[in-house]
């Protein structure tokens, strides 16, 4: 754990780097595959132009796809301590579900328990992001190639799941995008991304509770 | 004059000498390569279906029975059924698929983009998509399209004009369904009782209409088709509930944006807005 002159190093190179290439893939992925649900987007899945951007949606997801095992080989210790972080779930994150609508739309805090290096909410949009991983994975790749060898209603379903689950990560990137980079409260969670450093204040305000263990690491 | 037309196929007629198929190759400039590659697998028929080069063909069932040959055979020719309700128009992102006022699904290659949507949603599994590159997904569909250029300009299908035995007719929809019925009546005096019409009621009616000497089951075409239930969950609520979806969930991010800013403006000012 590090710390040094009033920063905390939250991520390191590699997870930035992972973040940064998931984020294009994401929005090559987004885009070509909005295309669909946008009538006015219609001129984008035309015949050539329609062709490419299905290509390049097929190219996006294989880069997607090999990120997590790209994650693993650079830099498996962080891999494994964030998995460990967002998969436990205690009261802390009962309270903040509980805080959260008076928080969000209030901005009413005082409810608000201290919360850990990755907040309830973060932790749902990690979740949520696995799950499109296996849910578009299985889909995508059976539409990708089980074309005419599937039955007609396994296909019929794929699409019908790839477009929930698209509707899905695309309106958790909205609240992603929002809170990390826009949001005037939040400055520091961009700095992190951006920089693997968070300004000490940050974190001591929005996650407490990690900040209480990074100082009691540091006692010992 | 756009009232809705139709094909007349009447199998009892049939002799299944498949110069339809050979017409509709001819017409519309498709490839024969198939026969060079068939597999023979103890039935006359050829091709053993039909494929982006083949948009017709007459599929050859034999059911047994206690004449002097042990079986009877039928004949249908098969192709795109040209329904009144297409689930394959629904489905087409590019609108290469439309419905035409005669009644046929039109289909322009060049705005088709290979997804291959219309493949998988149609009721009987006839468009066929031509996969190029299975890694990009280059591809095009191709289906029977009623020959869209002879028949928007009045004149006959190939394979219409083609057929010796008169099996095949083509004319306004309710003058089809007419002759159908009327050739049914007949059949059944002479003895073929379960003679039925195909088509007639089927999905909002289909572009052909079938003359069957048996069972619609016998011949291999599903008795009651429907319209497949998740193209409409597809694009009548799936889709738009993505556009409400990403809307709201805006909305809402816009609300907290205004709230966290008159949040600093309150602690900078130290009193209430």
């Amino acid at each position: 754990m590090l710390r040094k002159g009033g920063l905390i190093r939250v991520f390191s190179t590699q997870q930035r780097l992972i973040h940064w290439v998931h984020t294009f893939t994401f929005a090559v992925l987004a885009l070509t595959g909005l295309f669909l649900f946008f009538q006015d987007l219609r001129p984008f899945v035309i015949a050539d132009a329609g062709t490419a951007s299905r290509s390049l949606h097929r190219m996006g997801a294989l880069l997607m796809g090999v990120l997590p095992l790209l994650y693993l080989l650079l830099d498996y210790r962080n891999f494994f301590a964030s998995m460990r972080r967002l998969l436990t779930w205690s009261k802390v994150d009962l309270g903040w579900l509980k805080a959260a609508p008076r928080y969000y739309f209030l901005g009413d805090e005082k409810a608000m328990p201290p919360q850990d290096k990755f907040n309830t909410g973060q932790k749902l949009f990690y979740l949520v992001v696995a799950l499109g991983y296996l849910v578009f994975g299985v889909t995508g790749l059976l539409m990708w190639g089980g074309k005419g060898s599937i039955d007609p209603l396994l296909f019929m379903l794929c699409v019908l799941l790839h477009d929930l689950m698209a509707i899905a990560w695309v309106s958790f990137f909205l609240v992603h995008f929002a809170l990390s980079a826009m949001h005037p409260l939040m400055k520091g969670a961009l700095d992190g991304m951006l920089f693997g450093w968070m300004p000490e204040e940050y974190v001591e305000h929005h996650h407490a509770k990690y900040y209480a263990e990074i100082v009691e690491k540091e006692r010992q | 004059m756009t009232s809705r037309m139709a094909m007349y196929i009447d199998s009892s007629k049939c002799m299944a000498c498949r110069g339809c198929q050979v017409a509709c190759k001819q017409w519309n400039d498709l490839e024969g390569w198939e026969y060079s590659h068939t597999v023979n697998t103890g039935s006359y028929e050829n091709p053993p279906s039909l494929s982006p080069q083949t948009w017709t063909r007459i599929k050859f069932i034999e059911v047994p029975d206690s004449g002097p040959l042990g079986f009877q055979w039928l004949f249908l020719k098969e192709g795109c059924m040209h329904c009144g309700d297409p689930a394959c128009v629904k489905v087409c992102p590019t609108r290469a698929l439309k419905k035409h006022p005669l009644g046929i699904v039109t289909f322009e290659r060049e705005l088709c983009n290979g997804c291959g949507y219309c493949t998988q949603f149609c009721p009987f599994g006839i468009p066929k998509s031509d996969i190029k590159n299975l890694l990009t997904g280059e591809a095009k569909s191709s289906k029977c399209v009623f020959c869209q250029d002879r028949t928007t300009n009045g004149l006959l299908p190939a394979c219409v004009k083609t057929c010796p035995a008169k099996a095949l007719d083509w004319g306004p929809w309710e003058e089809m369904v007419s002759k159908a019925r009327a050739r049914v009546e007949e059949l059944k005096a002479k003895g073929y009782t379960a003679a039925q019409v195909y088509g007639d009621t089927q999905l909002g009616g289909l572009g052909r209409i079938y003359v069957l000497t048996n069972t619609p089951e016998k011949y291999g075409l599903p008795a009651n088709p429907q319209f497949p239930l998740l193209a409409t969950l597809w694009q009548d609520i799936v889709q738009p509930l993505g556009g409400l979806a990403i809307a709201g969930t805006a909305l809402a991010l816009g609300f907290n944006w205004l709230v966290a800013r008159r949040k600093i403006k309150v602690e900078q000012t130290g009193e209430e807005g």
